[in-house]
């Protein structure tokens, strides 16, 4: 067999990767340069590592050094300058905050189930029709390439209370008789992230469902399941960890969203952000406000994490 | 169908015995495929309607010149994009000048570092791209005041090194994901063949690689220039009266005086932008880029 490896070819799989391995070692063998890249040496590895130092030393200095000092600040009194927990434990033991912070979790929680459920029929849609997806995916995604400030004039004009096309046509159509007023409160800014969410949210998950191989789908109705539930029993559960990231992104942004509550009335509901804002500018509180910013920060990073652990245990155990 | 029946047919797969096929299924479920996908063809309709409504509405309304949609159109004009003040130009002009300059420096960052990481295979390779891409970790609004803490000793608040800055650290990450993806295409024989024939590594890296980049490069160029130009949390915080990004002017106006006609006009324009973008993107490297996660950055 080893002898004749133009004969091996032909058997199967199994042997043609071993003549491939062969073949390849017997043509680099002669080459010491055509080593593996990870018997380089001390010297070797140094030179290369040097390239990396400059984009390790601007991310240092304005990422590192800035986020670090954000949180030694946050631990030292803005007034005497002593070290002290006072902004974390005066935060975490106000009610105040807390409310803000659990209705702000409310929200996002509230808009990221929403907007997921919302995105997942059509990002499975888009990633089974490639015609489709060719005409459709750059169109839904332009909101993408728009700051979340035009995303905001978009909804003004579309539901302020006299002036917004959605209240016009109501009542032009006989169905309300007076403009409801949803823009400026928690419906509107829902409505806004849940926009956001949903662009976000097919992107991403029309990426997840194009990795699934259709043909499990396939394999699953030739043995007499119907289409959805092969899509609801096959795919899904395959694309179950991109379902979770995109979640925990689409989570992240609305906890930490400054610009859709501010534009659309910053008072009910009073998001976390907003108020982070006014303790750094108008209250002139910058420790408390750095105090805040860290554990808004630690809340979003903490549900991504946990999505990521919860991910691994589930993949693991099936 | 219960789920029941469908671990029974798995076990028929098991017993390499079908049970049943599309072809004889009952009449019963082909008049629900049927109106499955009625049922569907009507959910992607709405929600295309859903997500294109407010931008087609921010587009109609600048070509109409009020604060409003009109219910009936009787005056199409240009005047809303005749009344944009010289600041919103001078804040466009602004944006575009520091997006261009942050896409030049994260990608001369980015493409030394993506070759040192890929090719010298380093053992710290998950923990320096993990550090690079921190940025986009943490919520922009923190990053924000992080950097505003650090900019106003400094002095690099409110101006355009400051937001260049800042838009560079962002990039960076975006830049590193983008070119680290494109060196793993590029087969390191083709460096090793160069090698071989005298060249030295780094000539190899100048003259085989870089070319070989060049297409991918351009289009990751253009992909973090357009994301600069709409970055708005991030900068919220160190721009001011002398540094102005046109998200955050656009944004201010809508807070102090509400919805102006030119500030309507000025985000048709950013919609104008993004299609644009888009169908460069789409005629050059197809949809396909335009989904999955790579591209995913919190605005």
């Amino acid at each position: 067999m080893a002898d004749e490896p133009g004969k091996v070819e032909t058997v199967d799989g199994k042997a043609i990767a071993g003549y491939a391995r062969r073949f390849s070692m017997t043509a680099a063998s002669p080459e010491r340069l055509a080593q593996p890249s990870a018997d380089r040496g001390w010297r070797d590895r140094l030179f290369y590592r040097a390239f990396t130092f400059p984009a390790l030393l601007v991310v240092a200095g304005t990422a590192v050094l800035p986020l670090a000092l954000l949180l030694f600040w946050s631990l030292v009194d803005q007034r005497s300058g002593e070290a002290t927990l006072r902004y974390y434990a005066q935060s975490l033991a106000s009610p105040y905050f807390l409310r803000i912070l659990l209705t702000t979790i409310l929200m996002a929680a509230g808009v990221t189930v929403v907007s997921v459920m919302l995105a997942l029929p059509m990002a499975y849609v888009l990633a089974r029709h490639t015609l489709l997806r060719s005409i459709l995916v750059p169109m839904i995604s332009i909101p993408r390439m728009l700051p979340f400030v035009v995303v905001g004039y978009a909804m003004v004009l579309l539901l302020a209370p006299y002036t917004g096309v959605m209240n016009k046509a109501l009542i032009a159509a006989g169905i309300l008789s007076e403009p409801v007023f949803i823009l400026f409160g928690w419906p509107g800014q829902a409505i806004a992230f849940g926009y956001a969410g949903v662009v976000i949210a097919i992107a991403i998950l029309t990426g997840v469902f194009m990795t699934v191989d259709p043909q499990l789908e396939d394999a699953a109705v030739t043995l007499g399941a119907g289409r959805l539930e092969a899509a609801l029993t096959v795919s899904m559960p395959l694309a179950a960890p991109g379902i979770v990231a995109a979640a925990a992104l689409i989570f992240s942004t609305v906890v930490t969203s400054y610009a859709i509550p501010v534009m659309l009335n910053s008072r009910t509901p009073y998001m976390v952000s907003v108020l982070i804002y006014n303790n750094l500018y108008s209250l002139q509180e910058r420790h408390l406000a750095y105090a805040q910013a860290i554990i808004v920060t630690a809340l979003a990073i903490g549900v991504t994490t946990a999505a990521q652990i919860f991910l691994s245990r589930f993949g693991s155990r099936r | 169908m219960t789920g029941g029946e469908f671990q029974e047919s798995g076990k028929a797969f098991g017993g390499s015995r079908g049970t049943r096929t599309r072809a004889n299924l009952p009449g019963r479920f082909r008049t629900g495929i049927r109106i499955g996908r009625i049922a569907l063809t009507a959910y992607v309709l709405l929600m295309l309607a859903l997500l294109a409504l407010p931008i087609v509405l921010v587009v109609v309304a600048s070509f109409q010149g009020g604060m409003e949609v009109a219910s009936r159109p009787d005056g199409w004009s240009l005047s809303a994009y005749e009344a944009i003040p010289t600041n919103y130009w001078d804040a466009l002009w602004f944006t575009i000048r520091s997006a261009f300059w942050a896409t030049i420096c994260a990608l001369v960052l980015a493409v030394p570092a993506a070759w040192g990481l890929v090719r010298g295979n380093l053992r710290e390779r998950r923990f320096v791209s993990a550090l690079v891409l921190l940025p986009d970790a943490v919520p922009s609004i923190t990053l924000g005041i992080a950097l505003l803490a650090l900019f106003v000793p400094l002095g690099l608040s409110n101006s355009f090194a400051g937001i260049t800055v800042a838009l560079t650290v962002i990039s960076l990450a975006m830049a590193l994901r983008f070119t680290e993806a494109l060196m793993g295409g590029v087969p390191e024989e083709l460096e090793q063949a160069a090698v071989t024939m005298g060249a030295s590594r780094v000539t190899a890296l100048t003259t085989v690689v870089l070319p070989l980049l060049a297409p991918g490069l351009a289009i990751a160029a253009l992909f973090v220039f357009v994301h600069n130009l709409v970055t708005f949390e991030l900068l919220l915080f160190i721009a001011g009266p002398r540094a102005t990004p046109i998200s955050v002017q656009l944004f201010s106006d809508i807070v102090d005086r509400g919805v102006l006609p030119q500030a309507i006009a000025m985000s048709a324009i950013l919609v104008y932008v993004g299609i644009a973008f888009h169908t460069l993107v789409a005629m050059t490297v197809g949809a396909r880029y335009l989904a999955g996660s790579a591209m995913a950055r919190k605005g």
